[in-house]
């Protein structure tokens, strides 16, 4: 299941969210975890203001040559991963083509316009529909849930990881993972961690998953 | 009776500058607030109907409905409205002394009914310097210090709105003309609020030819004595062109024509000068200082005197003829200028694209 | 093993480009840093306070900009290496002693790092502090990626020692949040011993005092240095040139830009037709490289953000050289082939040379493009910029916006640059009406409170935060207070520079490094200017309003600190005061008498609406447990009590 070359050289990662759901963490824990294994990785990002309810992107671009532009052209996106699902949508406009791989997690952040009353948020089937027809493939996962049930809904993005690692799209497994978070963590906390990832990653390949 | 919003209310009150700053929407909701007189919208609120623009006294007002809802009949062609019986009053013997305006028939009144729980609260306008503030009372002995007169515009009903939602049931208020009026659309229920109750139980009206913008007043005072100073205002009768202000130092008079500027533009469209829609009004009798008009309107404020008086709180005589002819004369004026400068901008029985300020049928307003 | 300490030279990092800069002032054995927090360069100062125990590091925040600088010269004319960072606009306010540093001249090596933010992507401006190298005298760098970043950072000691001259390196928000592989390099012993020479003649760079005057001379110095610079230019491994000897269309390039035009020259299959000069050094301009390039073809493109300084400043040494070097066809900024706007991106370079080489491209199939975006409108709802639940900043403008509404004389709030400035959005109720410059509330503030004369009854009251009071607001203040100004001064004091990370300032106990520092009080200096100080809790809704419409009618400088905490501070984070719920059988919801006050309007990101049952409710996973939702509930519908845990 491991691979070693890359489907495409770069190879383009978006993932996307919203402030405060665990968007940095997540690109920088992947790109250290393909750095190790001797990859040039280039990630962009943008924080600041986006801490304050803004959308938030990080740009992941993997090469065995060299660096990259740290913001991916347009329509050049492989794999977007959405910790979001109208995010999903929002990026796919700007990066997606007919070939790219869409990981959504389903749980709604709504925006404070809708909750205003002044916008409108689209329901779960319509997403689906959309991203559906301009997607090669789309997998939605309930990320937030799922970490919901493991007590811990702040690992909705490591579950996310995981099934990004589940799809097989990208050189970056378990081992990976455990190798970059032991750097920081360890006991209980790295043990939840890897298993949110291990959870993450039955969601893909559960034919139930999608 | 057309409904509306508070869309409608900003446009039609606020942006034609009408609003007097009554109260009748504050307290409803948390979008009007009133300060120092002025009623402000605090956001926008996106409804199409609201409290706020049916209790207006100065959007929409039906007349004949108001008048019929109250007095069984259409609104009368009469200068002093509709009325029972016609006194001259003041405060009898078991009402303390106190700094009344006039003849303390209000006090006497009001602490009557405090006493014997025909109310249970009243809504009086006291001032804080020169700042109208309205107040609920429910001691007796605290009625006298809001026994003055303001002379500025007090959002007194939004006192009476607040006292409402705190449970009050029978709640006496004094009020001038244009609260009188909203008072009398709140007490129909024109948006059909379910649970809702009329709470009011007497309804004193102040006799009143115009307000004064507090702001304005306030400075033009300051250039005159400065603020802290002042005990209490009057307005001797004509020929005297002059507002007296009581104050620490004496008596200081301001000529009529520099307060006259501070009348908020709404009153120049007032047709009530004898607050027609309270259930008894109260005035200063004209040439004695001492005493005041009564006019009983309604069977509940007929009541209301007539225990008074048996109670020694206040004490009635008959009103000369000539006096009710001068007062016949000046509320028929004011009726008939307001009216006129209605009619000629455009704000009585306005066409339906837009809001009047009144609706009254035509034959009503050529009788007047 | 951190990259800060770690020793093994040639081992690998994946780094955003301010942590190479830090590795690369390692490096170079800086032993003083200090900078004014402001993205993108605020991890710069951040990582090096973190190195300092290490590798004997002094770090500090300094009280603003200008200040900064004048910390960081000290240690260079002591002799010692340090840095100064600071954003694009911080420039502006150290500009004054820049131009004094250029005409004094250096010892240790000093370098100026400003990141800039192309785009405004964390700004509220996206000036250009280039010119300030060229208005100054003053060699600037800028590095092209992450490698580079380190490398020049560590070079650029060197040259302010070789030239004794400042040396200004300008990076980018693309390059200072954005990571990439880094191969560090050796680790120095840094020079502890500090001494500052001054017994020397007048003149002396190594032993004299440092001084600007007498003036001809020192300039005449300072012109020296930047001939000389442009010379060390000539030679240096910053600039890079990738493509053919004889290339169709030349694009001159630096920073950012430069992985941009690579990736574009890529996509389109250009390589052999197109050749990138990148430059590093981009002022003084090296002339004899240039001339070379520039010989090489006769159609040049430059692709550089914001505004065309590199292109500028090349167009000269091209007419001056024309004879020699033929007339060439410029395409740029100039010309409108470039935006003169905004950061730059891949896509607006694939549009530039596709154009220019007539090469047939399209990116994304249009059908496909217009399909996606007309689900983006349809579907994926903005996100408007808000106020942080729990933020104190929401509960401020709450009250300043409906005291200012109930004052009814159509009085306003002049602003300056922090997480308040977001009070001119719908989250802080549309109340600031004016936002510029540091500090520049309360001086613009003061101007308009002086304007009575001229009619203007308008109230007006100035907002700052407890940082940017101490950065620059101050001289406003005194001046307010010494012109007898009619202005409120409130202080949003919200204990840390939030926006930036929490960076301690003066008004804090610790330093950069983690030491006690003293602490200044801003009600003491507002006191003792002669102002009367008030204090309100604006989580306390309905005190605040009453000293607010209270100061509305008084005269002169009047200041108001508003004190609460901001909810993502350390000490405040995930820490619950109140739990707080609503009964929904209360909620008057859309009905008369709220029409979804809390939802609609007060719009706390904790706060959702239940569709289903026409009321609000409480998202408890985001909910900072302030409770100020309930003060404001017309109906009490929504309910606090005290948190538990």
């Amino acid at each position: 299941m491991k691979k070693v070359a890359l489907l495409k050289d770069p190879y383009n990662l978006i993932i996307t969210g919203v402030g405060g759901q665990g968007n940095v963490m997540a690109s920088r824990m992947l790109g250290n975890a393909l750095a190790c294994k001797g990859f040039y990785i280039t990630i962009g990002e943008t924080f600041g203001v986006s801490q304050r309810g803004g959308s938030v992107m990080s740009h992941l671009r993997i090469s065995k040559k060299s660096a990259w532009s740290p913001q991916i052209p347009s329509g050049q996106a492989d794999v977007i991963v959405a910790l979001e699902p109208t995010e999903a949508i929002r990026v796919i406009a700007s990066y997606g083509n007919p070939d790219v791989t869409v990981l959504s997690n389903t749980r709604p952040i709504y925006p404070v316009g809708v909750i205003a009353g002044e916008l409108k948020y689209p329901g779960i089937d319509e997403i689906r529909a959309a991203l559906g027809g301009l997607a090669g493939t789309v997998m939605f996962i309930n990320a937030t849930e799922e970490a919901i049930r493991l007590g811990q809904p702040i690992l909705g993005n490591v579950i996310m990881m995981g099934a990004v690692a589940g799809t097989g799209l990208i050189p970056f497994d378990t081992d990976d993972f455990c190798a970059v978070m032991s750097e920081s963590m360890s006991g209980d906390k790295l043990a939840s961690n890897i298993e949110a990832f291990e959870r993450g990653k039955t969601l893909v390949r559960a034919p139930k998953s999608e | 009776m057309r409904a509306g919003g508070p869309h409608e209310l900003l446009g039609g009150v606020f942006d034609r500058d009408l609003c007097i700053g009554c109260g009748a929407c504050v307290s409803l909701c948390p979008y009007f607030k009133s300060y120092k007189g002025k009623t402000s919208m605090l956001f926008p609120c996106t409804r199409s109907e609201g409290r706020c623009f049916a209790y207006c006294p100065k959007i929409e007002v039906d007349l004949d409905d108001i008048s019929r809802a109250m007095f069984g009949e259409p609104y009368a062609a009469d200068s002093l409205g509709r009325y029972r019986s016609v006194h001259i009053a003041r405060a009898g013997k078991n009402v303390g002394s106190g700094t009344f305006q006039a003849g303390g028939t209000v006090s006497g009144l009001v602490m009557h009914a405090l006493k014997t729980g025909s109310i249970d609260a009243a809504v009086l306008t006291g001032r804080n310097g020169l700042n109208p503030v309205p107040a609920v009372v429910t001691d007796i002995n605290e009625v006298a210090k809001h026994a003055t007169s303001t002379y500025t515009a007090a959002p007194t009903i939004a006192m009476f709105n607040r006292a409402s939602q705190e449970g009050y049931e029978r709640i006496g208020i004094v009020v001038t003309p244009c609260q009188a009026l909203a008072l009398a659309q709140i007490r129909r229920n024109p948006t059909n609020e379910k649970n809702y109750k009329d709470r009011s139980a007497l309804v004193v009206g102040l006799f009143c030819t115009w307000s004064l913008d507090y702001r304005k007043f306030r400075t033009l005072i300051a250039e005159h004595v400065g603020v802290a100073a002042v005990r209490k205002f009057d307005l001797p009768p004509p020929p005297a062109e002059i507002m007296e202000v009581h104050t620490d130092n004496g008596i200081i008079e301001i000529p009529l024509p520099q307060v006259r500027e501070r009348v908020p533009h709404s009153c120049d469209y007032c047709f009530d000068m004898t607050a027609e829609f309270a259930d008894v009004s109260v005035g200063v009798l004209e040439g004695r200082t001492d005493m005041n008009t009564l006019i009983i309107r309604t069977e509940r404020g007929e009541k209301a005197v007539e225990e008074a008086v048996r109670d020694g709180y206040i004490t009635l005589g008959e009103l000369p003829a000539e006096n009710l002819d001068h007062l016949r004369a000046a509320a028929g004026n004011k009726k008939m200028r307001a009216f006129k400068k209605a009619n000629d901008e455009g704000l009585i029985n306005t066409p339906p694209d837009k809001n009047a300020l009144f609706r009254i049928p035509k034959e009503t307003i050529k009788r007047i | 093993m951190s990259y800060h300490t770690d020793t093994n030279e040639g081992a690998e990092y994946l780094l955003m480009g301010n942590d190479a800069i830090v590795r690369g002032a390692l490096e170079a054995g800086v032993s003083v840093a200090s900078a004014y927090p402001g993205t993108p360069s605020s991890e710069i100062i951040e990582n090096l306070a973190k190195a300092s125990a290490d590798r004997n590091l002094y770090v500090e925040w300094s009280v603003n900009e200008k200040v900064a600088l004048e910390v960081s010269f000290a240690a260079s004319i002591a002799g010692l290496r340090a840095i100064c960072a600071m954003k694009q606009n911080g420039v502006n306010v150290a500009s004054d002693f820049l131009l004094h540093v250029a005409l004094s001249g250096t010892r240790g090596g000093l370098v100026l790092v400003h990141c800039e933010d192309p785009g405004a992507l964390s700004s509220i401006n996206e000036g250009e502090s280039r010119h300030f190298a060229k208005m100054n005298e003053v060699p600037l760098l800028e590095p092209g990626d992450f490698q580079e970043a380190k490398d020049m950072t560590k070079w650029a000691f060197d040259l302010s020692e070789e030239l004794r001259s400042i040396v200004m390196m300008r990076s980018v928000t693309r390059l200072s949040h954005a990571s990439g592989n880094v191969k560090i390099g050796r680790l120095p012993v840094p020079k502890t011993r500090a001494f500052f020479s001054y017994s020397g003649p007048m003149l002396d760079p190594e032993t004299g005092p440092v001084l600007t005057m007498p003036v001809p001379p020192h300039h005449a110095l300072l012109q020296e240095k930047i001939r000389k610079a442009a010379e060390i230019f000539e030679d240096s491994p910053f600039n890079t040139y990738t493509g053919p000897a004889r290339p169709e269309l030349m694009i001159i390039t630096c920073s950012a830009c430069s992985l941009y035009c690579r990736e574009a020259v890529h996509l389109l299959g250009a390589e052999k037709r197109t050749g990138i000069l990148k430059l590093g050094t981009t002022w003084p301009l090296p002339p004899k490289l240039i001339r070379k390039y520039l010989s090489s073809t006769d159609t040049i493109l430059f692709a550089e953000e914001v505004l065309p300084f590199m292109e500028e400043n090349v167009k000269v040494l091209a007419s001056e050289m024309a004879s020699d070097i033929g007339i060439k066809k410029f395409y740029g900024k100039n010309d409108g082939t470039i935006p003169m706007i905004n950061e730059l991106n891949p896509d607006i370079l694939v549009e530039a040379i596709k154009k220019i080489l007539s090469i047939d491209y399209t990116a994304v199939d249009p059908a496909y493009a217009a399909k996606a975006k007309s689900f983006v409108s349809s579907m994926a709802p903005v996100r408007d910029l808000t106020f942080c639940p729990g933020c104190p900043h929401r509960a401020s403008f709450w009250n300043i916006h409906n005291a200012l509404a109930m004052d009814a004389r159509s009085g306003f709030v002049c602003g300056d640059i922090g997480c308040y400035t977001l009070g001119f959005l719908p989250c802080g109720f549309n109340t600031m009406k004016t936002s510029h410059s540091m500090g520049s509330g309360i001086g613009i503030a003061c101007g308009f409170g002086k304007l009575t004369r001229f009619g203007m009854d308008q109230p007006i009251l100035a907002v700052c935060g407890d940082s940017t009071f101490f950065h620059a607001a101050i001289p406003a203040l005194v001046n307010a207070i010494h012109t007898k100004s009619d202005v409120i001064f409130v202080l949003l004091d919200n204990s840390g520079t939030a926006m930036t990370g929490f960076q301690p300032h003066p008004g804090t106990s610790f330093d950069a490094m983690g030491n006690g520092v003293i602490q200044i009080d801003p009600a003491a200096i507002c006191r003792s200017m002669g102002a009367t100080v008030e204090f309100a809790d604006p989580f306390d809704i309905e005190a605040t309003q009453d000293s607010l419409l209270r100061l509305l009618e008084e005269k002169g400088a009047r200041v108001l600190i508003m004190r609460q905490m901001c909810a993502l501070s350390p000490e405040k984070k995930g820490k619950k005061k109140y739990d707080v719920s609503v009964d929904q059988a209360i909620c008057v919801g859309e009905n008369c008498g709220c029409d979804r006050l809390c939802t609609r309007i007060f719009r706390c990101p904790g706060l959702v609406w239940d569709f289903e049952r026409g009321a609000a409710k409480i998202d408890d996973v985001i909910c900072a447990g302030c409770g100020v939702c309930a003060s404001i509930c017309p109906s009490g519908a929504i309910k606090k009590t005290e948190a538990s845990g």
